[in-house]
């Protein structure tokens, strides 16, 4: 007895010693200060998020939370308002060519940036033109960032003095405004051999109203008032900000009914009548630029498809036509999304080059007779066929997706009632959408015959535009590119080149929406529904501000809590 | 012994090696890999990728990427998060205290609440209070966590609210004993009804085999008192089986309990490994399972020379 009673208190003597928990920082309670009008200070306001934030270096991450989780402490030199215009934020104006920041020099540009004075990092110390071409300089030096698009057509910056910097473009890049969206510390990082292995990955110094105190992994990530803060001492209202790490969107939706955080992060469609049902809660539901699409492959379902050939069923237009037809998106959007969202015209549905002519409406009738006119019969079993080839396609979307699950039972039923047979071949994500040759994606080997995913465009549209270029048809020689369906038109090729050529908006617009408009009357693309973004929180917590663009931690300044 | 430990430590080295190169497989035959995160950015170009493959080596041929990994490995170099930059060793650090907090919690109230529990339902077999105990037990047993974990969020944490949902403690408040003790509950209460059943079974079979041996009676005549019979002359006989079966269970002090450390929100190893799984975070997922495989051979090897060392009958040759 005595050696097992030894052993047994050696354990828990081990055990205890180990678990021996840390302090939890204090909160200094804050004397709420004489209010303006009804906005009441102080507070802290929990977070929840779903996703675990594993670097906070924008140079690094690729996940939407690190966005969410930084955008009270790291800013850029402009911001993006909800109409898609960019508005200025550290700088003095957005520079384009009216108001002489841009200035195109043949096939180059110079785009002039003006910082605004007395702007400080957290630190205390100040924000210079230094920081803006340190920011270039580490996203090309740096191995390990996460693209460089953008910075690498940068030849040069020039800083005539403090607050200007002078950015050389070796070509006519438009979405310059974008480029700078994060900007780093050079006083902090210069003479780091490697950032990633700093502290910036876990704690970012920024100019934002707030400024990262504690990071603890799988936990939580505490946001404090930052006192250099340009608009300090009014803003921010509210004194600490945490994020908490919880599982899944069920947890923090639970955690939000239960007053344990005060808003949450990401909801689905289908959780939203939960919080609808729950007295004090509200929802944000921002229309965002996320469209849910149809893909048809036009050529041939085998490996690294020919772009020229014709798929035997999906190359006849009149079969893509009445796949359209007869598909209900408003039916899809009321009873499967809950009402939350719009249906899909185009891959741009929001900002400034939104093409929102929609496409042909739901009607089965016109579908069976748009097949009838091509020459599709209908066989014994109900399944068209036309010169000995069977109207039997694959509909391929990631699989555990229980929305998407659900849509292709409509979908299927839909399309077997005019006569075409649809069998679902769904796949895991990260091979259907690991947009990789080497990991077997369906989409680029043109192993598929329909699709199904979500793609969201960037604030200047024209990379999601390329998609649709025909030397964006990935092959086997060169796997880039994204134009799965394979679609080929000379004009749309033409119009693309062109808009990438010109800074004038209006012009770019226009180009754009003849792409567009051709790309939907090649029935190549059923555009489904756009997705918005759906984010909820307590009554009490005020201040919010829409943004389809930036996730909505994007202006934490203004928020306060009403107690 | 010294020699049969010896021996023992020697014959695992191989063992873990080839542990180590199908780990390594299994991890980088996962579909998608580290950089398929990166493809919902419309900006992510091909030359992005080949950059980020060559900065994470993955451009290397696989036997030379699982050479240079173990070559760093040995030194204690556990290599870099691919996803956050950090040193694997880092990561592990912050995880594996919070997993010893609650995976040792879960020890200790297993192995008090098992000894007393096994002894009764043996000494009063067939009593209603053994009925209830191997009902409950056996319905426990047969509970997977996940199911457990969220009914007993449902009905102690959203219905009655007598406790928080999960997480290590409130957010925003200074540290508070009381606090981490009520957010300890329900994830080691769902660990430990399942872990426990297993357990309380053994010991009851084993208590019920060592009171019918001869000498409980020649005890019992010797006119000892009970007390003294059943603890000190059965029980210790009897827990032998039950060490062995507590000391299995070590691996899982380090690794930590995924399914419940997800369900509740824990930051320990349990979620670092699923995160670094779902990210393909191949550097991560091997430390996390070169840990847990030595600790299975380890425990192993402490079960086998503790049971010795317990019951002098065994001789190590």
């Amino acid at each position: 007895m005595s050696r097992l009673l030894t052993l047994a208190i050696a354990i828990i003597f081990v055990a205890t010693a180990c678990g021996a928990p840390t302090a939890a920082p204090s909160g200094a309670p804050s004397a709420s200060a004489a209010a303006s009008a009804q906005i009441q200070r102080g507070g802290t306001a929990i977070i929840a998020i779903w996703q675990e934030p594993s670097t906070l270096g924008a140079p690094y991450g690729n996940q939407t939370i690190l966005g969410v989780v930084i955008n009270g402490t790291v800013e850029g030199l402009v911001d993006t308002a909800n109409d898609g215009t960019y508005v200025p934020t550290l700088v003095t104006k957005v520079p384009d060519v009216a108001n002489g920041g841009v200035a195109v020099k043949g096939d180059k540009m110079d785009v002039t940036w003006t910082l605004q004075k007395g702007i400080k990092w957290s630190d205390g110390e100040p924000l210079t033109s230094a920081d803006i071409k340190f920011t270039w300089e580490l996203w090309l030096k740096d191995p390990k960032v996460n693209t460089r698009t953008g910075f690498d057509q940068i030849e040069s910056i020039d800083l005539p003095d403090d607050l200007t910097a002078v950015v050389h473009y070796k070509s006519i890049y438009a979405p310059y405004p974008r480029n700078f969206s994060s900007i780093l510390p050079k006083h902090l990082l210069e003479k780091e051999a490697d950032v990633t292995k700093t502290d910036y990955v876990r704690r970012p110094l920024g100019t934002g109203p707030y400024k990262i105190t504690d990071f603890k992994a799988g936990d939580s990530i505490t946001l404090e008032k930052n006192p250099n803060y340009r608009g300090a001492p009014d803003k921010p209202y509210l004194d600490k900000i945490i994020f908490k790490s919880v599982p899944s969107s069920q947890v923090a939706l639970a955690q939000l009914q239960a007053g344990e955080v005060q808003a949450m992060w990401n909801l689905t469609e289908a959780q939203t009548p939960d919080v609808e049902k729950t007295a004090g809660l509200a929802l944000q539901v921002v229309p965002g630029p996320t469209v849910e699409r149809i893909e048809m492959n036009t050529a041939q379902n085998k490996m690294y498809t020919d772009p020229n050939s014709v798929h035997p069923v999906l190359g006849d237009i009149a079969v893509r036509k009445a796949l359209l037809y007869a598909t209900p998106k408003q039916q899809l959007i009321d009873k499967l999304l809950f009402g939350k969202a719009t249906p899909g015209t185009s891959p741009i549905s929001q900002g400034w080059a939104a093409y929102r002519e929609p496409q042909e409406g739901y009607d089965p009738a016109k579908a069976s007779k748009t097949l009838d006119d091509a020459g599709w019969v209908k066989g014994s079993d109900g399944i068209r066929s036309k010169n000995g080839v069977r109207a039997s396609i694959t509909y391929t979307t990631t699989t555990g997706d229980q929305l998407r699950e659900r849509v292709q039972q409509v979908l299927v039923d839909e399309w077997k009632a005019i006569g075409i047979e649809v069998k679902i071949t769904n796949q895991p994500s990260a091979t259907f959408l690991s947009g990789s040759c080497q990991s077997n994606d369906p989409r680029k080997l043109g192993t598929y015959d329909i699709d199904m995913f979500a793609s969201t465009p960037a604030i200047d549209p024209h990379t999601t535009m390329l998609r649709y270029h025909s030397k964006r048809i990935p092959t086997q020689a060169d796997c880039a590119g994204e134009n799965y369906t394979r679609f080929k038109d000379p004009a749309t090729d033409a119009a693309l080149d062109a808009a990438g050529s010109t800074l004038d908006l209006e012009k770019r617009k226009a180009y754009y929406a003849t792409a567009m408009k051709a790309l939907n009357n090649a029935y190549v693309i059923i555009w489904l529904y756009n997705r918005a973004t759906i984010d909820a929180r307590v009554d009490a917590l005020q201040g919010w501000q829409p943004n389809a663009w930036r996730s909505f931690t994007w202006q934490m300044q203004d928020w306060w809590l009403k107690k | 012994m010294g020699n049969y430990i010896a021996r023992r430590l020697i014959q695992a080295v191989p063992l873990l090696f080839a542990i180590s190169i199908v780990a390594f497989w299994i991890v980088k035959a996962q579909p998608g890999g580290p950089l398929a995160a990166y493809e919902g950015n419309p900006d992510f170009t091909e030359a992005d990728r080949q950059r980020l493959e060559h900065a994470f080596g993955l451009d290397q041929p696989l036997p030379l990427q699982y050479l240079t990994w173990l070559g760093a490995f040995v030194r204690l170099d556990w290599g870099y998060s691919f996803s956050s930059q950090q040193p694997v060793l880092t990561l592990i650090g912050e995880r594996l205290p919070n997993t010893l907090y609650l995976m040792g919690t879960v020890f200790v109230v297993v192995v008090l609440l098992t000894i007393p529990i096994g002894v009764l339902t043996a000494l009063k077999q067939y009593s209603w209070f053994d009925h209830i105990v191997t009902g409950t037990v056996f319905t426990f047993l047969s509970t997977p966590t996940f199911w457990l974990g969220l009914l007993l969020i449902i009905v102690f944490g959203l219905e009655l609210r007598w406790l928080p949902l999960g997480g290590l403690q409130t957010l925003g408040q200074p540290f508070d004993l009381g606090d981490r003790i009520r957010h300890l509950v329900l994830p080691v209460a769902t660990i430990a009804l399942v872990q426990m059943g297993g357990h309380v079974r053994y010991l009851r079979a084993s208590m019920l085999e060592t009171i019918g041996q001869d000498y409980m009676r020649t005890a019992r005549a010797k006119g000892l008192a009970e007390r003294v019979v059943v603890l000190r002359h059965a029980l210790k006989n009897a827990a032998i089986p039950l060490v062995t079966i507590i000391a299995l269970d070590m691996p899982e002090l380090f690794v930590g309990a995924v399914v419940t450390e997800q369900i509740f929100g824990w930051p320990g190893m349990g979620r670092l490994f699923i995160d670094s799984a779902l990210r393909s975070d191949y550097p991560v997922l091997q430390g996390i399972l070169a840990i847990s495989s030595a600790l299975i051979v380890f425990s192993n090897l402490v079960a086998d020379v503790l049971y010795g060392w317990l019951d002098p009958r065994i001789r190590f040759s």
